[in-house]
């Protein structure tokens, strides 16, 4: 492998790595898939193998995909680079993640941890640590969640990055779920500052969405009303989407309107749930505020 | 504004109501919305909150009308303003406590001859089915 070729895929590499640090997620992929091109035509296997696994953690974000997995897998079996391994970890929880399977997810997530502790880095420690509490907040255990959070946080005292804002929007909604208003709003607004000046526009809709739900709780409606608002706005997933939908309705419901509490929840109904529309009226009864778990 | 139904345990109290009802496991249950045992076990109990889709699922699967589940729940609840209440009148000396209670019946019996056919929907729930004609 000739010097210049490799400083032609370190380039690829480091523009995908730079894109993913700002949230752009799409160019961060192309620069990734070229990278693994070029791997595949003049690397070795460990080369191979990490181009892969960088390309794959995007890939998840992106598209609906879980063809990843078993070479993953395969990865973290027979490969001795703790890199490559700790990538592929990450990126199965990641998968995990998405398809909903918490438990499983966990599993790969302590590897990632574990892995990310050997290699000493302290980005990928609080990733692995953010993801771990992702997945224990989906499955509502709000206490041990925290401790994960905050074991991230610690990581990025001073750092102004996407990766430790999203930390602090989950950890922000976490207090909020916990009673604990007042941190609650504090780290939601401190994310939201954040995402504001790295302009990720697209991570915004999250702390807007949890800020919704923060309000809502404290009973200021209208706050609650434009955060939601700010949230649909932004938002492009259809998880983000159907939770503000059902904050907006269900805020616009306790504040005594109930028409426009209607016309929210119709809209979820017929947008999410076409099949089901005796939901509009369900919600229209029933406050579910304490049922609902929106990173679930 | 109606007072709504807010407690989570009893949700997951109805839900392992009605599961109890259709004679499933929770395992059963548990497969057919698609989550595991051990978290219907804690949804159950209260501890456990799920995602609109869950929530969704099992309604779907006790296949019965939502107005029914929750009218049924309704009655079984507690509002903040129900305890209040309750609150209030325990805190009256027993003299008022006897007058309050025949105001209670005198209030039914004048109902019962004003309004012979009771209305079964709250007035909240007439407004959305008016709006859903």
């Amino acid at each position: 492998m000739g010097d210049t070729n490799f400083a032609y895929y370190e380039r690829l590499r480091n523009a995908g790595l730079e894109a993913l640090a700002a949230a752009r997620l799409t160019e961060a992929f192309e620069n990734f898939d070229e990278a693994y091109d070029w791997a595949q035509e003049h690397g070795d296997s460990l080369l191979q193998d990490q181009a892969f696994c960088s390309r794959s953690a995007v890939a998840v974000e992106l598209f609906p995909v879980d063809e990843p997995l078993a070479r993953l897998r395969a990865i973290l079996m027979r490969n001795q680079d703790s890199w490559s391994c700790r990538l592929a970890a990450y990126t199965i929880a990641r998968i995990y993640e998405l398809k909903k399977s918490c438990k499983k997810g966990l599993f790969y997530a302590r590897i990632a941890r574990d892995l990310s502790y050997q290699l000493g880095r302290e980005d990928w420690i609080a990733s692995s640590h953010n993801m771990m509490g992702n997945l224990l907040l989906a499955e509502s255990f709000f206490d041990e969640a925290y401790a994960e959070y905050q074991e991230g946080l610690d990581r990025f005292e001073t750092k102004d990055t996407v990766q430790r804002a999203i930390l602090l929007e989950n950890v922000g909604y976490c207090r909020v779920v916990q009673g604990e208003m007042k941190d609650g709003f504090r780290l939601l607004f401190e994310s939201l500052r954040s995402l504001r000046r790295l302009q990720a526009d697209g991570y915004q809709a999250y702390p807007h969405l949890s800020l919704c739900y923060a309000y809502m709780e404290s009973g200021r409606w209208p706050q609650a009303l434009r955060h939601g608002m700010r949230a649909l706005a932004l938002g492009k997933d259809r998880e983000l989407q159907k939770n503000a939908l059902y904050l907006l309705g269900e805020t616009a419901n306790l504040m005594g309107d109930p028409d426009r509490a209607h016309d929210f929840l119709l809209k979820l109904q017929q947008e999410h749930y076409p099949d089901a529309p005796h939901i509009v009226d369900f919600l229209m009864k029933v406050d579910v505020r304490q049922f609902i778990n929106l990173k679930a | 504004m109606v007072q709504k139904i807010r407690q989570i345990q009893l949700v997951g109290h109805k839900i392992r109501q009605l599961r109890k009802q259709r004679r499933l496991t929770q395992t059963e249950l548990a497969g057919k919305i698609g989550i595991q045992q051990s978290d219907l076990s804690r949804m159950e109990k209260g501890e456990y909150r799920v995602s609109l889709d869950t929530l969704f699922r099992i309604l779907g699967e006790f296949d019965m009308g939502i107005g029914e589940f929750f009218d049924e729940m309704a009655q079984e609840s507690f509002t903040p303003r129900d305890v209040s209440l309750v609150r209030q009148f325990n805190n009256l000396p027993p003299e008022s406590q006897n007058e309050v209670q025949e105001f209670i019946s005198f209030k039914r019996a004048q109902r019962t001859l004003e309004v012979p056919e009771p209305r079964a929907a709250t007035p909240k729930h007439a407004a959305n089915q008016g709006r859903e004609r």
